[in-house]
Formats: C-alpha cells, structure tokens, sequence
C-alpha cells in the first residue's frame, strides 16, 4: 500500500529519493529483470489476500481437525473393523484411494485413507483459485497492466503467485500435520504426520503449477479456473480406477501412479510412511514453472494462447428472448460439464464388469454385506446415481451464482433496462439450469449404464440406471433452489449454499459409516430419494423436494424484486 | 429477424401526453448513511432534449436507475411518462431505451448479437435503421463484446437504443470514451431523435455537448437540482466577460455594481459583469472613447463553477469542489487561498 502510493505521488519533496532507490533497484535487478519488484508484488497480494489466505488455511487445518477428532470419537474396536471391510470395498476405492492398511486398521489410517483425498481436493481448490485470482483475474480486469507499467519484469506476477500460493500450501499442510497429530485419534509418531500434511501440501503444490500453466491458455479468470478444474477432476478419476483396482486384486493399478491425487496418497502414512513419491510432485512442479514462464513469454499481456474469432454480424432468431439468452450464456459451460459428465459416467460404468469379477473372488461375509453378485453391481450403480447427484450439484450451484457474476459485472443492469422485469430474469435463467441438471443426470445414467451393459453384457442394465440416476435430480433440484433463494435476499451470503452442499454430501457418504441417527442423516439433502436399483426409490421425497425447490425459487424471485440492483 | 414498422412517434400521441415525460418531486435515496439523492426534484418535458449536468458522485446515475426502476426510492414522488417506475418498469421500458456511461457486454456475444438482442428484447428492432447506424458509428459487429475497446462498447449500446423506436432516450453519460467523429455522429442523432419527437435525458459532464443539443438544463449537487432551466435563462444569471481597449482610464468602474474581477493590463481592461447590471456598464462606457470591446456570453462552464467552484459553499469533502477551484485559476481569490498547499507545489513544479 505505502509503496505503491508513494511511487504514485510524483509532485513532493521525496521525489528525489525515490527516484535514488528506483535506481538503486534497477542496479541490483539488473540480472533478474524478468522478476524485477517480487517482493513488491508479493506484499500487494498479501494485502489483498490478508484474510483470504488464512481463512483457507485455518479451514483446511480445521476440517482436518474435524474429521480426526470426530472419527476417533465415534469408532470404537468394533466399528472400526466393519468399516475395514466397507473401505475395502472396489466402490470405496474409487471415491477414497487405495486402502493401505485397511487390513490391519489403526483410527490414524482410516483418517488417512478415507479423508485424505478430500482434503487434497480442497487445498488444490486453494491452488488453483489463489493462482487465478492474482495473475488471469488481475489481467482480465485490466489492472495488470497498471502494474506491468511500473518497474516490474514480465514473470513478476505469475512468480510471486506462485511463490504466495506454495507458501500457503506449505503452511496450511504443516498445519494439518499439528491438527492431525494433536487430535483424539492420537496417532503416532509425528513424523507420519508430517509426511500427511506434506503429501496434502504436495499436491496443493502441483495444482499451483498447473493452474499457473493453464492462465496461460485462455485470456478469462473463469476458464482458466475451469481447466484447471476438469484437470482436477481428470487426476482424481485416473487415480480412482487405480485404486479401485488395486483394492480389488486388479491389475490397473498402476494408473493411480499417473495422477498427482496419486502420487500423494502412495505415501502411505502410517502404513507404508514413504517419502519417496513425493519427488514425483516435486518434478512436476520443477517442470510445470518453465512451461508456464516458457507460454507466458510467448504471448501478449491479456491475451491468451488462443486468438479471438469473428463472430456473428446479428443475433440469430434463437437469442431473441431472456430465456435465449440465459441459455445463450450458459450453453459453453453446460456443454464442457456434458462432455465430462458423460466421459466420467462412462468410465465409471465401464468398471462395473472387473468389480462384478472381483465381487466373485471376495470372501462370503464380506460378499453378504455387499448384497450377492448381483447386488454389487446395483449397488454400485445406485451408489454411482447418488455420487453424479453431488457433481451435478455443484454445476447447479455454480451455474445459479452465474447470476450473481452476471449483475456483479453490471449486465444485468442493461438487460432490465428492457421489457424484461426481474421475475423474468431470473426465471429464465433458472429454467435453463433445472433442464440443465436433469439433462446432465440424464446424460449420467446414460453413460453409466451403457458402460456397465458393455462390460457386463447385461443389457438390462441400461434402464435401471437411467431411472436411478433421473429420480436423483430433485436433490439437484434443491440446492439450486436454496441458492436462488439467497441469491433474491441477501446475494452476498449466496456462497453458504456451498456449505449445505459440503455438509450433504459428507452426510450422504460417511453418515452411515459413522452409525449416525436416522434423523441427522436426514439433514442431507442426498439421502432421500433412494439409491435405485440397489435401494427403492422415494416418488414422495422426489414431490417433496421439487415442490419445496418451487418454493425457494419463488421466495428468491420475491426477494429480487424488492432490492436494488447491484450497480456500478 | 423481426422489423417494427411502427411509425417514429408510436405511443406519444396516447392520452398521457400532456403529462411531462419526466416528474420527480423530493426524491431521496439513501444507501446505508449516505445519502445520494437528498430531496431532488426534476421536470422534464415532452420532446425536450434535457441536459442533466454535475460531477462524478453527485447523483446522476443513481436519479437514471431510480427512473428505470433498477433502484427503489426511499421518499418522494416519480411519474415517468405518467407511470410508477417502479411498478411499471416493464410496460415502461417499452417505450424508452437506456444507454449507461460504462458499457459492460457479454464476453462472448458479438456486438451484433448484443445489439439485435438489447432491441429485441425492448420489442423489436427496425434492422434498416440498425445497419444505417452501424455504417454510421463505423461499428464491426462481428466482434466478440470482450475484445471491443470502451468506445466500441458504448457504440454497441448507442446503436442498439437508436435503433429502437421509443419515446424516451435515458442516457448516462453515453459519449464517454468515443472519439470526436463519432461525437459528431452522436450528436446529429440525437437531434434527428428530438426532430421526431423523442424526448431525450442527456447526463453529461462534456458541456460542448450539452451546450450544442440541450433545450434546458439542470444542475445536480449533492444530490439536489441546484439549477434549472433554459440555457438562455440561466445565462441572466451568471456574468458576461468584458474585455475593453481604452485610451484613458475609467476610475468609475471600480466603484460600480456589478463588476468583478476588474484587472488593468497596459491599454486593457478586463472585468466580469453581471448580466443584469450590463445596460448600465455600457452606458458608462459609452462615455469614453472606446477602441475595441468584446463580450463574451457565459459559458457553461462558467455556470458550473459558480456551484462547484467555490469550496466554501460546498462540502468540504466534496472532490468536485477542489476540481473547480483549479480550474477557475485565479478568478477566485478565495479558492486560491483554500487551495491545498500541495497544488501549490505541484504548480511551481511544473
């Protein structure tokens, strides 16, 4: 802050000085000048992000906390040992990673391999949101170059984000080690810890690297977020295959070897404690940094790697309507969210052949709790319906604070400066994102089912999974709602929908795991349809939830009518 | 693609149009404790091309979204075009089109796309009269909205509310960022909008502008109409700029009223006189043998500063208020002795 006002207020009596030290810094960057004013750079983002950052760090660490405490204290001997068979389960493997030590289980090692991977999505959340924010955001708004106009080198910017990003990672890891180590789960000795916290921050690390490589691609903050996201999402199903077939005796675990996810959950601790596939984090991000320093030299401030087309010269007869235009808007997302959704159903049901295969090589009483031969195909196929309901979750939840970005960049204003009330607005907006929902469940249990007809040659398959996957929209349904609901009232709190998506989800996966009530259980919103065809379907739950959507809905078209606009 | 061939006076003919096009009486709105609109009233007639001039923050764009019902008013009575801006923004947008001094479109709209679009959804759009503005503003539609530069961006929305048939143009500071030509264009526009009837909201701070188009207008500050009227009326009000040749010196103007700012340079006398004492300043000078005279009528600007320029008589904290004093350079004496010690610097500086 000082800094910068000071280089600004040419017209005073220090001007002589400053212009001293100006020189003094040429001089001594004179070698470095591609990184000239790093630290400059680095102290404007640490005031930028003075309560950003720690409110990362100190969730992650506290999530961390949560998660030790709360399994120690709800596991005892016994349920610890079924919950050894239900994470040796293929299913189990796919969400959760390869299940080191499950054999002989220790509260350390559940804590390890059940959360571990979700807590590395979070700090890799951290990564890429954090690089985005201080190198294409900053671009795109054009305040890059008000930077770049002052003595600072070409990779200043992307440097120190990056340097901001691996300290924070580091931090936030170490501090997770404590959280851990200092939890009810007592686990011991600190070293394992350590390396806990360390392959978390590893792969936080890596993700700052790509997402550093992946500003670089296109010239908008949102998609080089998204990029940086599918990667994301590309890394954890990779490694999700592997560990599925590594706890079911495949032999296509060597995938899990591919993914950064991967390499930090191969560390093992507590079980295997090595060190070792960290090196493979740290070469990515050795290699990742000249890639993107290499990309960055290659293009023009605020340009992308990608050129702008011409588009066209008049609007077609499709954009002609608020809702055309909501749909217009939403189109490119909605496409790149199909595109992955059905890749991802498709892959996943593709498996369900080498699981119905390894099911037959399982011991009995753990073949019972699965439900037979039969029964694991549907309930991993139900189990698929509920896990797509959460992903297409977040699209909703994303594509509902496309709302809010859109009157936050000042385009809705023009839009109700026409024959377009608010009610219609934001009506428009939300039916694409309901049909966009159900199009992306519909397209889930598509994928889903013609990969586990085709590897199952159990045809038959294909119907059930479609239904199972559709019935589960109305739990979609319903976070949007909530989110439009804040979105009329109180636009500002819109993210705590994220929240009751978080807490949800966590309910529907690990609630029953950890012997909770029936009526805690039901605060999720993913528990009540049913996972068909291993579960029967609730037509009620699916007329209960899309009635009490219809209702948010309207109370957020009633709170958006009344307040003001946000405006420039 | 749809055309409208409704005529360019569609709906003014209708029962309300007596009424004026815009009424607002003691309007205020307050966000939190600031108050940006502190009891402003505001007329405008039918067909009138209305210049609504003040600085940044006064209040302009907040009295613009209040009149498209984008912002509620906490007190005070509106009737736009006869109607409740609020409970009828949608009927009323129908018959008027607004143009925001900050552009933002859809990055990956073209400009064309955004301006069929903006039009369409106000009811239509007349696609001949499209084209001819977009010739006109030398526009490329084909562009994407996120590579056009600010002036592109204001040309997209311009275009698109020309081109539409309303009876009233809401325009926020429209020109910002074009360049002179197309100021040109602008402003034939807009004279060919008042030729066909349409009633015109002009916020600007460009007072060529304004000065050029405007039948009347009004003086934002603080939230208030501190001046309203015809350009000519309000002229009466400020003071004419004399500059005289003489052979010998006139002892009598330093005692006169209604002269100011008197300064002798060699054979030149240079005062400021007030309008209305005028008759009796050239009547006095008709006594003397005049070698040249001119006078100069006040300008705009001139108007302005009389609210904004001197310091003393605004809020302190008001930024506008030191602006004006520096460009009133020196004919000010008291905003020259309020000026912050470090203009003064900057000054011998440069």
């Amino acid at each position: 802050m000082t800094l910068l006002t000071s280089a600004d207020d040419t017209p005073n009596r220090n001007n002589a000085r400053l212009n001293r030290t100006h020189h003094g810094r040429h001089a001594e960057n004179h070698a470095g000048s591609e990184i000239t004013g790093l630290w400059t750079l680095l102290r404007l983002m640490g005031r930028r992000d003075r309560w950003r950052a720690p409110i990362w760090i100190l969730s992650l660490a506290a999530l961390t906390a949560y998660f030790s405490n709360a399994i120690a204290l709800v596991m005892d001997e016994n349920s610890l040992s079924s919950m050894a068979v239900f994470a040796k389960n293929p299913v189990m493997g796919l969400i959760t990673g390869p299940g080191y030590g499950m054999d002989e289980i220790t509260i350390a090692r559940f804590v390890v391999g059940m959360y571990g991977v979700f807590l590395m999505i979070g700090i890799a959340m951290m990564s890429i949101t954090t690089m985005t924010r201080h190198t294409r955001a900053e671009e795109q708004t054009g305040r890059a170059e008000l930077i770049r106009a002052n003595v600072t080198g070409r990779h200043t910017q992307l440097l120190a984000a990056l340097v901001l990003t691996l300290v924070m990672n580091l931090v936030a890891g170490f501090l997770m080690s404590l959280a851990f180590f200092f939890s009810e789960a007592k686990p011991d000795p600190f070293s394992s810890a350590l390396l806990f916290g360390a392959s978390i921050a590893a792969a936080g690390c890596v993700f700052a690297a790509i997402t550093g490589v992946t500003v670089q691609l296109t010239s908008f903050a949102r998609a080089a977020s998204g990029i940086a996201g599918a990667v994301l999402a590309a890394t954890f199903v990779v490694r999700g295959l592997g560990d599925m077939s590594a706890v079911s005796g495949g032999d296509l675990d060597w995938l899990s070897w591919l993914s950064p996810l991967g390499w930090s959950q191969q560390t093992a601790p507590y079980t295997l404690d090595r060190w070792t596939p960290l090196l493979l984090s740290a070469a990515a991000v050795v290699v990742l940094i000249p890639v993107s320093l290499f990309l960055q030299s290659r293009r023009d401030l605020s340009a992308g790697i990608f050129a702008d087309r011409l588009g066209r010269a008049h609007a077609s007869s499709g954009l002609s309507t608020s809702t055309g235009l909501a749909l217009r808007l939403q189109r490119s997302s909605l496409t790149w969210w199909s595109i992955g959704i059905f890749t991802m159903a498709a892959v996943f049901g593709s498996f369900t052949g080498a699981m119905k295969d390894g099911a037959a090589g399982m011991p009995k009483e753990i073949l019972d709790i699965m439900g037979g031969s039969r029964g694991i195909v549907d309930g991993y196929i139900g189990y698929m319906a509920l896990y797509f309901a959460m992903i297409a979750g977040a699209y909703a939840i994303i594509a509902a604070s496309g709302l809010r970005s859109e009157e936050a960049g000042f385009r809705t204003e023009p839009v109700l400066a026409t024959t377009v009330g608010r009610g219609r607005w934001m009506l428009s907006w939300t039916l694409v994102t309901l049909l966009g929902s159900l199009w992306l469940m519909t397209l889930a249990g598509v994928g889903e089912g013609l990969g586990a007809a085709a590897s199952t040659g159990d045809w038959s398959l294909i119907g059930p999974a479609v239904l199972g996957h559709v019935a589960q929209t109305a739990s979609v349904w319903i976070l949007l709602g909530l989110a439009l609901a804040l979105y009329g009232w109180a636009p500002r709190l819109q993210g705590l929908v994220w929240l009751v998506f978080v807490y949800s989800a966590g309910m529907a996966m690990f609630g029953q795991m950890m012997q909770l009530d029936e009526a805690v259980l039901d605060t999720s919103v993913f528990v009540h349809i049913g996972q068909y065809p291993a579960q029967d379907l609730s037509a009620e739950a699916v007329v209960v939830l899309t009635a009490a959507t219809v209702v948010l809905v309207v109370l957020g078209v009633l709170g958006f009518r009344r307040r003001d606009l946000v405006t420039a | 693609m749809t055309t409208t061939t409704s005529t360019p006076t569609p709906t003014s003919a209708t029962a309300d149009h007596d009424t004026a096009a815009i009424s607002m009486q003691d309007v205020v709105k307050s966000y939190g404790r600031v108050r940006a609109l502190d009891g402003l009233s505001l007329d405008v007639a039918r067909g009138e091309v209305h210049g609504f001039l003040g600085p940044n923050g006064a209040g302009k764009s907040t009295t613009i979204r209040i009149l498209l019902g984008i912002l509620k008013h906490d007190s005070g009575r509106i009737s736009l075009l006869g109607e409740d801006p609020w409970a009828k923004a949608v009927s009323l947008h129908r018959r008027l089109a607004y143009v925001p001094g900050d552009v933002e479109l859809w990055p990956s709209l073209t400009g064309g796309e955004a301006i069929d679009l903006f039009a369409r959804l106000r009811g239509g759009v007349d696609t001949r009269r499209r084209d001819e503005l977009i010739e006109r503003f030398d526009l490329d539609p084909r562009k994407k909205g996120r590579t056009y530069s600010k002036g592109n961006r204001q040309k997209v929305a311009l275009i698109s509310a020309l081109a539409s048939h309303v009876d009233l143009l809401l325009l926020d500071e429209p020109t910002a960022g074009l360049d002179p030509l197309m100021e040109a264009v602008f402003q034939q526009c807009i004279r060919e909008a008042k030729e066909e009837g349409r009633t015109v909201l002009l916020s600007s701070h460009i007072l060529a502008q304004v000065e050029a188009l405007a039948d009347r207008v009004s003086i934002i500050r603080s939230g208030r109409i501190v001046e309203s009227g015809a350009l000519s009326d309000l002229r009466h009000l400020s003071r004419t700029t004399v500059a005289v040749q003489v052979e010998t010196d006139i002892p009598q103007l330093t005692t006169m009223p209604g002269i100011h700012d008197l300064v002798r340079e060699g054979t030149r006398l240079h005062f400021s006189a007030d309008t209305a004492e005028l008759p009796a300043i050239m009547r006095a000078l008709g006594e003397h043998d005049i070698q040249s005279l001119t006078a100069t009528p006040p300008t705009l600007e001139q108007l302005l500063l009389r609210h904004y320029g001197d310091p003393t008589g605004g809020d302190p904290n008001d930024p506008s208020a030191g602006n004006g004093a520096d460009r009133a350079e020196g004919s000010d004496s008291a905003s020259t002795r309020t000026r912050p010690r470090k203009g003064i610097l900057t000054r011998e500086k440069s």
